[in-house]
């Protein structure tokens, strides 16, 4: 497993805990808001949790306030590099 | 709003998801014809336990009817309650678009007896399995009382007044005139019912202490009221929606309405004190007659409650003589597809709807020799005029209520 949360990996995330299904390609190519996905606060705290309990580090408290994708992995990726 | 007319409750729209089917078409067709589909419990987990007959819903793909990012959030009586509204809606002719355009004239009522037990045991097992950081976020709100009002008005976009009933089995009947009097306050339309799932392993073995519970294995000897072999009711999944709208409004946008909610009371007497339902029933039923304007002679069909339970049985019994007599055909559907809880009663009333429709009393499925002084109806439907009809439930922690359907709107109120 790298340090770094890829594109792919919070699409897999996104569809489990939230339900969501959407192309990696899309979150990087469009970077569509979470509202407009339909990952409410509940489905985004979800990613959130199941990322912690992987890398076993806390995410920053911002993350789970995140308006796209791109935002929420600049924040939960330097997290993890300054942690490391 | 009010307008200078008076607003009358009338029903335009019914979605079912019940053990005998996942459409309010197949559900008639098996109501009608009086076909058991109580069965051997099959859901994982559950082989073990002593309650071992129930009607599940096996019928039913849940991700046929409802978008992932819905059915992840929520628990299978909330999937219920989904399917169901959208059959009523569709069947209402209250598409999207048409709800779009006035979202404050929409509401929703349901009633819930037991919240989302699956989803809560998955939840509570990762909890005390591997720790707090491993319970999902939407534990918060899926096994709540109130996760289906909430995530049908959600989905659908829905803005109207929205409420949740928690009162026992009886409590889908409440729901029922709860959306009535919201609808006569001046909400155009109110989506009401109840939908249950109580039947994965940890919902099951919270019903195990209720003493009228019925563990007979035998399906086809498992539940039936009002004989001398009646040992407890068995227990059910699945519910109906009903789409309840102001009559005028109903009529101008060229709705069908099925039949008008014309009255409705509630009385409490205490958890399992059965004998002394009898009293808390006969005076709902009056309650209820009261406020449809009815005489009791006017009623051509009683949808009991059916316990299955003897002393429950003859409660009942002696509660329709007390007001109606003895003469009143009686049926009970739900022995074929067990006890729902809160929907078991809102599947009655959809029963009730469709009999009148059609002018046929459904029977009573596995039963056959009355103890009661009942003209029940059993082994095959009976052909009858029916205008008006009459449901009953109570629930085992002591609510009774009682529910008059009427065909059609007389003239003028």
């Amino acid at each position: 497993m790298t340090d770094r949360i890829t594109v792919e990996e919070l699409a897999e995330l996104m569809k489990k805990s939230a339900g969501v299904t959407v192309a990696p390609a899309e979150l990087r190519a469009n970077d569509p808001g979470f509202d407009s996905l339909g990952v409410d606060s509940l489905g985004l705290l979800g990613i959130v949790g199941e990322l912690e309990n992987r890398y076993g580090t806390p995410m920053p408290p911002d993350a789970e306030r995140s308006k796209t994708p791109r935002q929420f992995l600049e924040l939960v990726n330097s997290a993890l590099m300054t942690g490391a | 709003m009010s307008g200078p007319h008076s607003r009358r409750a009338v029903i335009t729209g019914m979605g079912v998801i019940a053990p005998n089917g996942a459409s309010t078409d197949t559900f008639w067709k098996a109501t009608r014809e009086g076909i058991g589909v109580l069965d051997r419990v099959t859901r994982e987990g559950c082989e073990h336990l002593p309650l071992r007959v129930a009607g599940e819903v096996r019928d039913f793909d849940p991700s046929a009817a409802v978008e992932e990012r819905f059915l992840v959030q929520t628990d299978r009586f909330t999937h219920f309650a989904m399917a169901a509204a959208d059959l009523a809606l569709e069947e209402a002719r209250l598409g999207r678009t048409v709800t779009d355009a006035a979202p404050f004239s929409v509401g929703v009522v349901t009633a819930a007896g037991s919240g989302g037990g699956e989803f809560g045991q998955r939840e509570l097992q990762q909890l005390w399995g591997k720790g707090s950081r491993y319970v999902g976020p939407y534990q918060s709100i899926a096994w709540f009382y109130a996760a289906s009002t909430g995530q049908i008005s959600i989905r659908r976009g829905f803005k109207g007044p929205c409420s949740v009933v928690a009162g026992d089995e009886a409590g889908g009947l409440d729901a029922l005139a709860h959306a009535a009097r919201a609808v006569r306050r001046g909400t155009d339309v109110i989506v009401a019912g109840s939908t249950e799932a109580p039947l994965a392993p940890y919902s099951m073995v919270c019903q195990l202490g209720y003493d009228e519970l019925s563990t007979e294995s035998d399906p086809t000897r498992a539940y039936r009221p009002f004989t001398s072999a009646a040992c407890g009711f068995v227990p059910a999944e699945g519910g109906a929606m009903l789409v309840v709208e102001d009559e005028h409004t109903a009529r101008e946008r060229g709705a069908q309405v099925r039949a008008v909610l014309a009255g409705h009371a509630a009385t409490f007497t205490g958890a399992s004190r059965w004998e002394e339902s009898r009293h808390g029933l006969a005076h709902a039923v009056r309650g209820a007659l009261d406020e449809a304007g009815c005489a009791p002679e006017e009623i051509d069909v009683v949808f009991a409650d059916a316990l299955g339970v003897p002393e429950a049985d003859t409660a009942e019994a002696l509660a329709i003589a007390d007001v109606l007599g003895t003469r009143v055909p009686v049926t009970a559907p739900k022995t074929g597809i067990g006890r729902g809880y809160g929907a078991a009663p809102v599947l009655d009333a959809v029963a009730a709807v469709l009999a009148m429709e059609h002018g046929v009393i459904p029977p009573t499925p596995n039963v056959f020799d009355i103890c009661h002084d009942l003209d029940l109806v059993t082994g095959r439907a009976r052909t009858a005029e029916l205008r008006t009809a009459l449901v009953l439930s109570r629930g085992l922690m002591g609510s009774n209520s009682a529910l008059v359907l009427q065909r059609r709107a007389t003239g003028a109120s």
